[in-house]
């Protein structure tokens, strides 16, 4: 037929990808998904996508998809495929039995940031009022869990201040460790329209990636600083604003806690922080530090967008609390075209975090610890919760190590890819009697797990998303579930066979329970979402339609003062040495989507079938290295192998590679170090060295790579 | 400020941009509307429900002028301007129909005619059948001249396709790479006749800096630009008669 | 349902003390711009909401053995969680 076939049915949803939550019309003939087409009322997107949203949809009709529960006694023995009551009997019975041996703190959960609000709440009430304790966790651990720290405590909220249309207004827009054009495109897109308006760029990144450099889109300052200083370079910029008096005296006199700004200014402003002791330290020009300071604080309208650049460090936290303070130094808050944003990079990350899929918190941000929350959430539930806080996901590891927890809840997650110091982890899982692993594909968790339950994607269930402009939006259903259940309804039948009681009759249900339970998105429901289409919280009796700009008037602390935290920096223990010279950093890319679950299902894979390692010429000269050679990379935990080309985006003495695909098992070179105050693992600085895979079939055997003649370069530390 | 994004609606196609701007009052077919100052006539006449046959406007991007089909007639001025490049102003009175007009709109699609696949008319629900539906056009007076039928079909991206038989060259496609995504990939090589959509330095989609968001597909009216996926059996290049 | 009993079965740390020394001590590296007493304190809230009962514990337990490994400054702050070890409640900064 030369005409192309017309869908017969739309339904709006969000993107099953990144934090943008972009709004799609997902057309259907029959059960069958023709087409993703960008909705134009999508209040994210405004009718534009990216190449994963509008087209890599099929991963969900892919044949490694799992129809049928599986369940073994060991991870040597194959699967078995069982029913639905006999996975379910049996993941409750192996729970209990390991909780009667080794303790009620014996076992755990992590949920998903691409399930829904409601998946994620179900997730932690199974932890928290099933299994007895607060060993829930959640991804953002190992992205954002710096933000929720370092905006909490100087800005009272760890979330974005604004939404992503609030850019069209900003003068200057400030961009550190992120790169919008890549990992959230269409956020990206909207950020160079403001930039050919006319808005001023300032990129702080060791790589010269696209938002860098694109068409009609150049920064007009880019700080090329050395993996591991953010800190130092976000100090020496609070220095130069406050010696120069370009901060807004009368913003933090009236918003914040003066006290605390003095303090703060004496910090920053001391000598060890200016310009020209910190430039050399990061490696940038110290005139470029005093143009970002003094571009950024003039403003008018100065606007910051973050991402793991400055989470994923050992200072992560404390990265974070830098770009609070100079915000409120500035006084960008409170209006359009300000803030403070973090760009999280998951579809429904930002739920996890506002619903308290934390140990150490309940939903609302609320810590555990706290007698009248966990008194009303008791009542609400029928039983007694923990009052202490439980284990983190790094955490969990290492008591698995030491025999202590043996038994984990894992949805949509795959920390065996995903998280660092690959071999530790895994170590862990062989440890546990009882891995269970809710997921749609398997994947390398699943090579350690006891119990498969078949996943859902988001084109098959009801619920909520809450995208990183903290917009809460409508994921509808599209097609059946392949393997019979929407996940929130797997984890109620876990949540009965383990022997508690509960039932929902629809997704929406459970949203109102959480709503009750959840001061921020207490006005949140189906019916609000279908009538407005999506609403940022706060969204509750005094915005019934959801909160655009957070900070209008009050910062929500105690005393609705904004607060300057004490910024020292604090060199990583990572350190570069004779037998690791280099430093790596890690990234994503357009094409694909994080450990690539969903995106290397489909014909994405086109554009990115493996992660390659960029180096400069020098560095790989040095090693006698070409253009596409295979390479082995080793650090302190371990060694994998890639293929690596040539770049001229990094400096010399830093290499870059994504992760999206297992084979690179990048997580296998990455360190155990973590930030201070979440454990948010630093993939940002590792120490590595590099070095050519010699192969056994090659022609000429080259002689082992030049490392036996000495080389001129000094040993260098990161300070 | 930005009312060309939020201003965006579902199921309606303004032609132009959404403004923010001062209230304008004007009248279109007998009919009176208030817009933003900044807006185009063609989106007042929309919002008038008197709506304008277009084919290189759409709202998603600005107003580029090129296909002839939204000619109005307004009162005071000479010509046929259209609708879409002028803007608004109080009092001003405008004609979307006439005699006139309708000859001129006819005209133009029939040369559109001319150089598209006959076979593909039936059935087809583009934005460019609709609009051969609107203006009530069938067929054309010409008879088989030069054409665009033998340019090869570009199916290098696993998504989509571009079939340049099916371009009518309104530029939408290079206009929402530029200003919707940002990424500058395409771009009308040549000139008149020889005119045509080229991916970078006249790459193939896939080789060239195309970073298949999808912008350009979206925008297409004639389906020149296509999903893939709406192909199930795969694409068949129309035979031309 | 589960059990009431929360004594682990196994004995030994609940995760590897080099572990907990890294970490303790890199807290102890961000309130080191704080004065003394707001850094001890902050320490001690630190730790009283994020860490599992059974990691403070094991602190506690390595400090009584002589604390090798500790900052001098993590150690008193950790001290003062003696007190407040068997009392719940707020401890934290004020939140959103």
């Amino acid at each position: 037929m030369p005409n192309p076939r017309k869908p017969e049915k739309e339904t709006i949803t969000i993107c099953a990808y990144c934090g943008v939550g972009c709004g799609f019309k997902a057309e259907t003939i029959g059960n069958e998904i023709v087409r993703m087409t960008p909705w134009k009322e999508g209040k994210a997107n405004h009718g534009h996508s990216c190449i994963k949203g509008r087209f890599a949809y099929d991963y969900w009709c892919h044949p490694d998809r799992i129809k049928t529960p599986m369940i073994r006694d060991s991870i040597d023995e194959p699967w078995q495929e069982v029913s639905w009551d006999e996975a379910f009997t049996h993941a409750a019975s192996e729970l209990k039995r390991i909780q009667g041996k080794y303790g009620r703190s014996s076992v755990g959960g992590v949920s998903s940031s691409r399930c829904t609000n409601e998946e994620i709440f179900l997730t932690t009430k199974l932890v928290r009022a099933v299994f007895g304790n607060n060993n829930i966790d959640n991804c953002a651990r190992i992205c954002h869990s710096p933000t929720q720290f370092g905006l909490s405590a100087t800005v009272g909220a760890g979330a974005a201040s604004q939404h992503f249309d609030s850019i069209l207004q900003a003068d200057v827009i400030m961009v550190v460790g992120a790169n919008p054009t890549e990992g959230h495109p269409v956020f990206g897109s909207m950020m160079k329209r403001r930039i050919r308006q006319g808005a001023k760029l300032i990129v702080i990144d060791p790589r010269r990636t696209e938002t860098v450099d694109s068409p009609h889109c150049r920064a007009d300052v880019h700080l090329a600083l050395r993996p591991g200083t953010n800190v130092a370079i976000l100090n020496s910029i609070a220095h130069v604003i406050v010696r120069e008096n370009r901060h807004d005296e009368e913003f933090i006199k009236s918003r914040c806690e003066w006290q605390e700004f003095e303090h703060w200014a004496e910090l920053v402003g001391s000598e060890e922080y200016s310009p020209d002791n910190i430039g050399p330290i990061a490696g940038v020009d110290p005139e470029d530090i005093r143009r970002a300071a003094r571009m950024y604080s003039s403003g008018p309208n100065s606007t910051i967008y973050y991402g793991l650049g400055v989470t994923e460090h050992s200072q992560g936290s404390t990265g974070v609390m830098c770009l609070g303070n100079l915000g409120l130094a500035c006084g960008m808050f409170g209006r359009e075209g300000v803030g403070v944003n973090p760009l999280r990079g998951q579809g429904n990350v930002q739920g996890g975090s506002c619903l308290g899929s934390w140990p150490h918190v309940f939903s609302g941000y609320r810590f555990v610890t706290d007698d009248a929350t966990r008194e009303s959430f008791e009542a609400d539930w029928g039983v007694e919760l923990d009052s202490e806080p439980g284990l983190r996901l790094p955490n969990m590891f290492d008591a698995a190590l030491t025999g202590h927890f043996k038994g984990m809840y894992i949805m949509g997650e795959d920390p065996v890819q995903s998280d660092p110091n690959q071999n530790h982890i895994i170590a862990a899982f062989r440890e546990m009697e009882c891995v269970i692993v809710h997921d749609l594909f398997l994947n390398e968790t699943s090579k350690y797990a006891h119990v498969f339950l078949p996943g859902s994607s988001s084109l098959e269930k009801d619920g909520t998303f809450t995208g990183a402009e903290r917009r809460i939006g409508r994921v509808r259903q599209v097609v059946e579930p392949l393997a019979g259940y929407q996940d929130w309804e797997v984890t109620v039948k876990l949540m009965n066979a383990m022997g508690y009681d509960v039932e929902y009759a629809h997704a929406g249900e459970v949203l109102e329970e959480l709503a009750r339970l959840t001061p921020a998105y207490s006005g949140a429901s189906f019916e609000l979402l279908d009538r407005v289409g999506s609403a940022q919280w706060p969204v509750n009796t005094a915005a019934p339609e959801g909160t655009e700009v957070l900070h209008t008037e009050q910062f929500p602390r105690a005393n609705g003062l904004g607060t300057f935290m004490l910024t020292g920096f604090v060199p990583t223990r990572e350190r570069v040495s004779e037998q690791f010279p280099l430093l790596l950093t890690t990234g994503r890319i357009l094409t694909q989507y994080n450990v690539g679950t969903q995106t290397r299902r489909t014909a994405n894979s086109q554009w990115h079938p493996e992660d390659v390692l960029e180096m400069t010429f020098d560095d790989m000269q040095m090693r006698g290295l070409s253009n596409g050679d295979s390479v082995t990379i080793t650090s302190r935990f371990g060694s994998t192998q890639l293929k690596v080309v040539e770049s001229v985006r990094v400096n010399p003495g830093v290499i870059y590679t994504t992760f999206h695909h297992a084979e690179t098992k990048a997580n296998v070179v990455t360190s155990d170090l973590s930030d201070w105050a979440t454990n948010c693992p630093e993939y940002k600085v590792t120490a590595v060295e590099v070095a050519k895979v010699i192969s056994p079939d090659a022609q000429h055997a080259e002689a082992s790579v030049k490392r036996s003649a000495p080389r001129e370069r000094d040993v260098e530390e990161v300070r | 400020m930005w009312n060309e994004v939020r201003g965006l609606r579902d199921g309606i196609d303004y032609g132009t941009p959404p403004r923010d701007g001062k209230p304008v009052t004007l009248t279109v077919d007998g009919v009176e509307v208030t817009v933003p100052e900044g807006s185009s006539v063609m989106l007042a006449a929309t919002e008038a429900e008197r709506a304008v046959p277009k084919l290189c406007a759409t709202d998603m991007l600005e107003s580029f002028g090129s296909c002839r089909v939204c000619l109005v007639e307004i009162e005071g001025q000479r010509g046929y301007p259209a609708s879409c490049t002028t803007l608004v102003a109080p009092g001003m009175v405008v004609q979307t129909q006439s005699d006139r007009l309708a000859t001129l709109r006819k005209g133009v699609m029939e040369l559109y005619l001319s150089d598209f696949p006959e076979s593909e008319i039936p059935d087809g629900w583009s934005e460019f059948h609709r609009t051969l539906e609107e203006i009530g056009i069938t067929g054309h007076r010409y008879g088989k001249g030069q054409n665009h039928f033998g340019l090869p079909v570009d199916d290098s991206n696993p998504y989509f396709l571009f079939d340049p038989a099916k371009c009518i060259v309104c530029s939408r496609c290079v206009r929402a790479c530029a200003e919707v995504q940002g990424t500058f990939a395409l771009t009308i090589e040549g000139r008149g006749f020889e005119s045509k959509v080229a991916a970078s330095q006249g790459e193939s989609f896939m080789e060239s800096e195309c970073v298949s968001c999808g912008a350009c597909v979206q925008a297409c009216p004639s389906h020149a630009l296509v999903e893939k996926s709406l192909f199930p059996g795969g694409y068949e290049r129309a035979k031309s008669t | 349902m589960t059990t009431d009993d929360n004594r682990p079965a196994v004995s030994g740390d609940v995760i590897d003390m080099k572990h907990l020394i890294v970490m303790a001590n890199q807290i102890g590296d961000f309130f080191a711009s704080y004065p003394p007493k707001r850094a001890r304190e902050g320490l001690r809230n630190h730790l009283r909401i994020n860490w599992d009962p059974r990691m403070r514990n094991a602190l506690l337990a390595h400090i009584d053995s002589g604390g090798d490994g500790l900052d001098v400054n993590v150690i008193d702050a950790v001290q003062l969680l003696r007190k407040a070890a068997d009392k719940s409640g707020y401890y934290g900064p004020p939140q959103a």
